[in-house]
């Protein structure tokens, strides 16, 4: 035997490289006894799935501004009324953005044969910054994508133009004083949706800006619309750009700029809820997976006081031992985080799968910062949830290898809890970056688990009493689960939270697609027909029903200004819902050219053209105050509810009115209240007989003030009214107008297929994102059983071995388990209510009400899943031998 | 080589404060071979667990190799172990992930020393398991798991080892075997052994035999020392 005493003094340098060995060997070895991989297959779905989220939401986010920009041929817009000035231009010039100009004018235009009121635009050479320009030679052919306008010379005309101008592709015609060759077939522009007024106000026809002077149509004075376009690769460029322009105060109030999320209120309020539920959805993924870490971790650690106490007894200090288990853990984090790279690459590219048949755009390469995300969550995930348990091995007694009842009791019970709730609020205030929703959702979540923790605590101590006439096996799960209450309130309170994060989802999911599709349903009429006299109705009532178009009723329309109050001036209030309708008003008489000055307020808010956001008060004062198209009607129309008052009966009586709510309390009007008005110079008194409630964004004819019949129908007016028309019926528009040639359309058929289209593509991503929680859930679900499971082979393996029966076993684990679920999911329900109470109002703005179906199903659900998800995990307890599990554990 | 002065060892129960060694004092010299007997509950698992510096004591002082276990935090308890301490137990308590030459070269890698390999090969042919290097605890019988323990407390040149009960989970002929080589070892290398058991004709092969009754040194076999006592 060789003395080892008289072997090389210690070298001092081997220490590390030799606990780096030990932990590699330990995570090698742990690896292959299979300990680590739960914990391994958490962390890797918290990357997998903030990784898939997060390079889906950069994608499609930006691909939806880009699809977005397209509506706006641009990233941003200078309109305002008159010229712009040039240093606008020229500041953007000089920043980098890329530039074009655009002009919109109402003009004739003479053909040989005939002559149409067309919506002209001008567009430099540069036009369309975003988006293509869809031309074709032969008209209702498919056409082809062209990012340039007419060269000078030419012009691009609407296919319905040319019958109506009797001419084909080759010809030409006079705008104004130049004569132009219509050069090719004009299909979609990718910012007509987004012009003004005007460019709805008929078919297309696009020209070349240098050819405008000669045309000498638009001249000091005319009613034109100027637009600058600006975009930029970088975001950044684009926001100083904005800042610079609004600190411009002499242009304050005349010149505006805006992105795509002013242009459409649909899209931006669809983007928006998308972007809080797709945020919502990773949150709880990776709240889920932490949860799951957290567990995971806990039972790696329990399984380790062994072997930390044997390593204390060979001399290893508590130092050493954090460092081993931290590099375990931080190696198993940087394979986690590669696997869950690739797998979250490979989900988001599922989604991309699914969501072929609806992205029509191709999606921009994603950039690094979901994958920055990924990791650091993975590393968070860790430091918060898996290194508390983990660290806690620190304190593990060195006696425990003389007592097994020996075990850490310092900080391993309550520590992590705390960390966990650290590293969550850290979590959701980094992906959400707002304070008020993580506070409010963070506090919800522990409020939610203290009163979940309280309420299983006594449904497990009373479930004893009842159990115990119920026969053995319930007997024996409900002794069962007395026993193990501790555990059994933190797996209740786990799958409670679980549950609730997915009931949240699917409801929030649920609702938010509900509505979706009831603000803009299948029948949506596309067009809107203004400038109608009465003796016209029936011709063009006559007109729709020959040619099978959907119309609806026809909405008188007359001009007119509140003067007095019982008597006084009207002394009116702001308040906050004003701005939006105020805007309005102020849209219509910037816009406008021919139509009469209110038209656009009787559209609701979706027809507004030019925002006035940086309109002032007092103009919008007056505005509101100003002229306002006023209507009469027998019936109450649709989407429309009396709030106060009643409605006149089936005989009204002339003198009576009836007023939106909002713009009632902003003119503090009462019921029973005198108006006066003032309507084509002669004055009208009613009565305030009922308040109204409007859904300003459905798309209908939609009015402040209603009066009673026989008030005002003697003081003439116009008509208006809606129709669908199918794209195969655009043509009949021709025939329509040359029946009634004074009638002015306005065709909103592209918004609102361009609004349809980006909310089936936002609805399938968020059913995606659902999935991806959904197995998160699944995942937690799987641990948290597992969690004590080590318990459960120990108990039934001596059960077993005093004689129970494998049938009496197995019954009692599947009633646990089920009673568990049970109260898991009715817990779960009451939070996702409670909670949903809160999002919907607040973050989703949306109404709520309760979701009575979820309340049996809750529980039923949790009941089913937990039952079956348990009894699986834990069926093994009486298919391996009692003896091979006593030995193992002893 | 091991001193305590006035060793007492209490805790809280749910009846009440116990207290399980009751002021020991004794003295071990160095390559003295004591065994530490009693009925169950008489304190001798804990006065080894204070000896070795593997929990703390209420109060009175655990000298191990002239250095006061008492002002000692548990980092530096870890430490002094890792210098001066082996350790041979009941039930092994090897780790079962690790194969028995890994085993063994846990503690010199814990030291920093660069020939783990090496040495613990070499331990294990000392105590007849060269063929069964790189099997897991789990493959091997207990017998054998106790030699690989006997290699393990060896392997960092210990120069005081614990053993609790080292034969307490085998049979008789094994156990004899195993006693064998711990003894052999014991004299090969110099060490001072300290075994607590139940087994007579163990400790009978020992130096000294001390037994405690109730937490208290109820009979010292070397009774030439004056430092003994306390009855």
């Amino acid at each position: 035997m060789p003395d080892n005493r008289s072997s090389d003094p210690m070298p001092a340098g081997s220490l590390y490289p030799n606990l780096i060995k030990v932990a590699l060997r330990l995570l090698w070895r742990d690896w292959q006894g299979g300990e680590l991989r739960l914990l391994f297959i958490a962390l890797v779905m918290a990357v997998t799935s903030v990784t898939g989220i997060a390079l889906f939401t950069d994608r499609l986010e930006r691909a939806l501004l880009l699809e977005s920009a397209n509506m706006l041929a641009a990233d941003r817009i200078v309109s305002g009324r008159g010229e712009l000035p040039e240093a606008v231009l020229a500041e953007g010039q000089s920043r980098g953005l890329r530039t074009a100009q655009t002009l919109s004018f109402t003009s004739m235009v003479f053909s040989d044969s005939g002559n149409l009121l067309v919506a002209a635009k001008a567009v430099t050479d540069s036009y369309p910054l975003r988006g293509e320009v869809i031309i074709t030679e032969e008209a209702f052919t498919r056409g082809r994508p062209i990012v340039s306008g007419p060269p000078p010379g030419e012009v691009w005309l609407e296919a319905r133009a040319l019958p109506a101008l009797d001419i084909e592709v080759g010809d030409s015609v006079f705008v104004g004083e130049v004569e132009l060759t219509v050069s090719q077939i004009i299909i979609t522009e990718p910012d007509r949706t987004g012009g003004s007024m005007m460019d709805n106000a008929g078919p297309r026809l696009m020209l070349n800006m240098a050819d405008v002077a000669a045309t000498n149509v638009v001249q000091l004075g005319s009613r034109v619309s100027y637009r600058y376009l600006f975009a930029s690769d970088v975001m950044s460029d684009l926001d100083e750009f904005e800042s610079w322009f609004r600190a411009q105060e002499e242009w304050r109030g005349r010149f505006y700029i805006r992105d795509v999320r002013d242009e459409s209120q649909e899209v931006a309020d669809a983007l928006d809820r998308a972007e809080s539920f797709l945020l919502l959805g990773s949150l709880f993924a990776v709240v889920l997976a932490g949860v799951a870490i957290a567990l995971t971790a806990k039972r790696y650690s329990e399984r380790h006081f062994d072997y930390v106490a044997i390593l204390k007894t060979l001399g290893c200090t508590s130092f050493q031992i954090s460092f081993i288990y931290l590099l375990v853990q931080l190696v198993l984090a940087l394979f986690a985080v590669i696997v869950g790279w690739a797998l979250g690459w490979l989900v988001h590219q599922g989604i991309l799968q699914v969501l072929e048949a609806v992205m029509q755009i191709a999606l921009p390469e994603p950039g690094l910062e979901p994958y920055v995300i990924g990791a650091l969550t993975a590393l968070i995930c860790l430091l918060a949830f898996a290194l508390p348990p983990l660290l806690a091995l620190r304190e593990t007694p060195p006696l425990r290898v003389l007592r097994k009842d020996m075990s850490q009791q310092k900080i391993s019970d309550k520590l992590p809890y705390g960390f966990g709730l650290l590293g969550t609020v850290f979590l959701v205030y980094w992906y959400s970056q707002d304070l008020v929703l993580t506070s409010v959702l963070v506090s919800s979540v522990a409020g939610i688990a203290l009163f979940l923790s309280v309420i299983s605590y006594v449904f497990l101590r009373s479930g004893g009493s009842a159990g115990m006439k119920a026969g053995n096996a319930w007997k024996l799960a409900m002794t069962a689960a007395r026993r193990r209450r501790s555990q059994n309130v933190l797996q209740v309170m786990v799958f409670s939270i679980t549950i609730m994060s997915l009931l949240i989802l699917t409801l929030l999911r649920t609702d938010l697609i509900d509505e979706w599709q009831a603000q803009l349903p299948e029948d949506t009429p596309n067009h809107f027909m203004m400038n109608i006299t009465r003796n016209q109705i029936a011709g063009i009532q006559e007109f729709f029903d020959g040619n099978d178009i959907q119309s609806n009723a026809f909405y008188p329309l007359i001009s007119a200004r509140v003067t007095r109050i019982n008597g006084d001036e009207p002394n009116p209030e702001g308040s906050l819902d004003e701005e939006d309708q105020g805007s309005l008003t102020e849209s219509a008489n910037l816009a406008d050219v021919e139509l009469s000055s209110e038209a656009g307020s009787a559209l609701g808010p979706n027809v507004a053209s030019e925002p006035a956001a940086d309109s002032d008060e007092g103009r919008r004062v007056r505005g509101r105050l100003s002229r306002r198209q006023v209507t009469w009607a027998e019936d109450v129309p649709p989407d429309n509810l009396v709030t106060a008052g009643q409605w006149w009966g089936d005989n009204p009586e002339p003198g009576y009115v009836s007023v939106e709510q909002d713009y009632a309390q902003w003119l503090n009007l009462s019921l029973g209240d005198r108006l006066e008005f003032e309507i084509n110079q002669q004055t009208v008194f009613a009565e305030v007989s009922s308040f109204r409630s409007v859904r300003w964004d459905n798309m209908q004819p939609n009015f402040f003030i209603i009066f009673s019949p026989g008030t005002i129908d003697h003081l003439g007016g116009t008509y208006l009214s809606t129709a669908l028309m199918q794209n195969e019926q655009k043509m009949l528009l021709n025939d329509l107008i040359r029946l009634v040639p004074t009638m002015v359309v306005i065709e909103i058929d592209a918004l609102i297929e361009q609004i349809q289209t980006i909310i089936a593509q936002v609805t399938s991503a968020i059913e995606l994102i659902s999935l991806l929680v959904l197995v998160c859930g699944a995942l937690v679900m799987l641990a948290c059983v597992n969690a004590t499971l080590d318990e459960r082979f120990h108990e039934n393996a001596i059960l077993r071995t005093l004689g129970a029966g494998r049938r009496l076993i197995m019954t009692s684990l599947l009633i646990e388990f089920a009673t568990i679920g049970f109260l898991a999911g009715l817990i779960a329900t009451i939070g996702a209510e409670a909670s949903l109470f809160y999002l919907q109002q607040e973050v989703f703005e949306q109404d709520f009400s309760f979701h009575y179906w979820v309340w049996p199903l809750g529980p039923l659900i949790g009941m089913g899943v937990i039952g079956v998800l348990g009894f699986l995990s834990t069926k093994g307890v009486v298919q391996i031998s009692p003896l091979s599990v006593l030995r193992r554990l002893i | 080589m091991i001193e305590t002065r006035s060793l007492i060892k209490s805790v809280h129960t749910t009846e009440g404060l116990l207290t399980i060694l009751k002021g020991i004092d004794l003295r071990i010299t160095e390559g003295e071979v004591v065994a530490i007997v009693g009925a169950s509950g008489s304190g001798k698992s804990t006065l080894l667990g204070l000896m070795a510096g593997l929990d703390g004591a209420s109060s009175g002082d655990v000298l191990l190799g002239g250095q006061n276990f008492s002002a000692m935090d548990e980092e530096q308890r870890a430490m002094l172990r890792g210098q001066l301490v082996g350790f041979v137990f009941q039930s092994f308590q090897l780790l079962p992930s690790l194969t028995a030459l890994e085993n063994v070269m846990l503690p010199i890698e814990l030291k920093g020393d660069s020939l783990a390999r090496e040495k613990a090969q070499q331990l294990l042919s000392r105590v007849g398991l060269q063929e069964r290097c790189h099997h897991y605890p789990n493959q091997l019988s207990g017998g054998e798991q106790q030699r690989v323990a006997i290699a393990r407390a060896f392997a960092t040149e210990a120069k005081i080892l614990f053993a609790d009960e080292p034969t307490g989970n085998l049979d008789t002929a094994t156990g004899e075997r195993v006693i064998e080589l711990l003894f052999d070892l014991n004299r090969e290398f110099s060490t001072t052994l300290v075994l607590v058991t139940h087994d007579e004709r163990l400790a009978q092969r020992c130096d000294r035999i001390i037994k405690l009754v109730a937490g208290e040194i109820a009979s010292d076999s070397d009774s030439s020392r004056e430092e003994k006592v306390v009855a």
